[in-house]
């Protein structure tokens, strides 16, 4: 098994059993994975922000920093690999907030609204979630089996379901 | 008692290096002298040699070595080798930081983002960079230093509260423990003698609105660059996001969403360049 460790601003996909595609510490960003298992294709995305339009340029490098730039891409990422929109199973994880007496710190709520709505664009159902809050998340994708375990805190560790 | 024992054990901490202290001091004077600075710096040679390995990092992207601390306040100017100088001070009381689950070095991780958020805010409020406030977002945590132990064995209890409850780690943390670490925090630095306003700033980094001070700008602008890293997850522990956002800070600095967003992206790019900076505590 070997461990691929996924940033702020990151994606990466596989289709190599012994991967486990991981990200740390989501906190108001919100951590996507996504799984064929037919052809057991999977990707993960760690993305920060709802919107390129903050930053045309750096979405442009970086699309893996907004999600309405990096959720297309991690679907791409995995059609390229032989993957299937129709078979696809999305989980997702993060988009905690502060605690807040305005809206002002509600980057993770916001992460929260623009998935949802990208999705429902999409005709995409979400499989799993566990968003919102305001605790800390480690999430993991097994490409073997397509499993999706969530770290918590408080919690442990669980599967995502 | 917990809390007797955390009071006690603040005692054992180190005194603050002299050469930080100094040059804290040399730079609260608008008129110091660069030269000042680097006379007090060149006799210390283990700062000397974190300085300069800080100053030949990645972050700077400098073609040819520097090799004195004069060579490096000439090519980087006199802002950045004062950052430099409080980062190679402050790194060593990071080094053994364990507790809030989080892993070594993650605690100067966060405290390096923090510092780097402190000056983009500066920066783009005030338009200038300030390094008295640098040092003081440096040591914004440090009284998670000694908290930490004491943390993971109360976690489950300062958890439940804050669920149950709805209140804020920080409180949690003082109802169960009897201190919270900001206000211990404020204690340390009493200890070393900080001037006022960096003390103020570091006990009241959460609550930055209960300062009697209100002219404090450098607690304010600290707050907002923690609220930051804790949203991005920078050395993110097992407290979360479970702080209290004030609006206060938005209205006082008449900061848009935008701003603020643009500000997060430029730490988080900030951040990746100063790899050397996290590296000097490994």
């Amino acid at each position: 098994m070997s461990e691929i460790v996924i940033g702020i601003s990151d994606l990466k996909v596989s289709n190599d059993i012994n991967d486990i595609l991981v990200t740390y510490a989501l906190g108001s960003c919100i951590g996507v994975t996504i799984y064929d298992p037919v052809v057991k294709v999977g990707g993960l995305l760690h993305f920060m922000l709802p919107e390129s339009s903050l930053d045309p340029q750096k979405a442009g490098e970086n699309p893996a920093m907004f999600a309405d730039t990096g959720i297309p891409l991690l679907f791409k990422s995995c059609y390229k690999l032989g993957a299937e929109k129709k078979r696809m199973i999305v989980k997702v994880a993060g988009g905690a907030s502060i605690l807040d007496d305005s809206n002002f710190f509600r980057i993770g709520q916001k992460n929260i609204t623009a998935i949802r709505k990208l999705f429902w664009k999409n005709n995409i159902l979400i499989d799993g979630e566990d968003t919102g809050s305001n605790y800390n998340r480690t999430i993991s994708i097994h490409i073997s089996t397509g499993k999706v375990f969530l770290k918590t805190a408080h919690n442990g560790m669980r599967e995502l379901v | 008692m917990i809390y007797d024992e955390i009071i006690r054990s603040i005692k054992n901490i180190p005194a603050f290096p002299a050469v930080a202290l100094k040059v804290m001091a040399l730079i609260d004077d608008p008129d110091y002298a660069i030269t000042d600075i680097v006379d007090v710096v060149k006799y210390d040679q283990a700062i000397t040699a974190n300085i300069l390995r800080i100053c030949n990092s990645a972050y700077f992207g400098l073609k040819y070595k520097v090799v004195t601390i004069s060579d490096a306040v000439m090519r980087l100017g006199q802002q950045n080798v004062i950052r430099a100088v409080e980062a190679a001070g402050v790194s060593k009381f990071y080094e053994k930081a364990k507790g809030y689950g989080l892993e070594a070095n993650k605690l100067w991780e966060h405290s390096v983002g923090v510092a780097l958020m402190s000056q983009i805010l500066s920066k783009r409020i005030f338009n200038r960079e300030d390094a008295k406030l640098y040092t003081t977002a440096l040591l914004h945590d440090i009284g998670k230093v000694v908290m930490g132990e004491f943390v993971d064995e109360s976690f489950m209890k300062i958890y439940d509260i804050v669920s149950r409850e709805g209140i804020s780690f920080l409180e949690a943390e003082g109802k169960v423990i009897g201190i919270d670490h900001a206000e211990l925090g404020g204690k340390i630095a009493s200890q070393w003698n900080f001037p006022a306003d960096m003390r103020e700033a570091i006990a009241y980094h959460h609550r930055p609105d209960l300062m009697t001070d209100g002219d404090n700008n450098n607690a304010w602008l600290v707050y907002l660059a923690d609220q930051a890293c804790i949203m991005m997850g920078i050395g993110l522990g097992n407290d979360g996001l479970a702080y209290k956002g004030l609006s206060e800070a938005i209205v006082r600095f008449k900061l848009r969403q935008k701003d603020f967003e643009e500000c997060i992206m430029m730490m988080l790019g900030d951040l990746e360049r100063a790899k050397e900076l996290l590296g000097i505590i490994s």
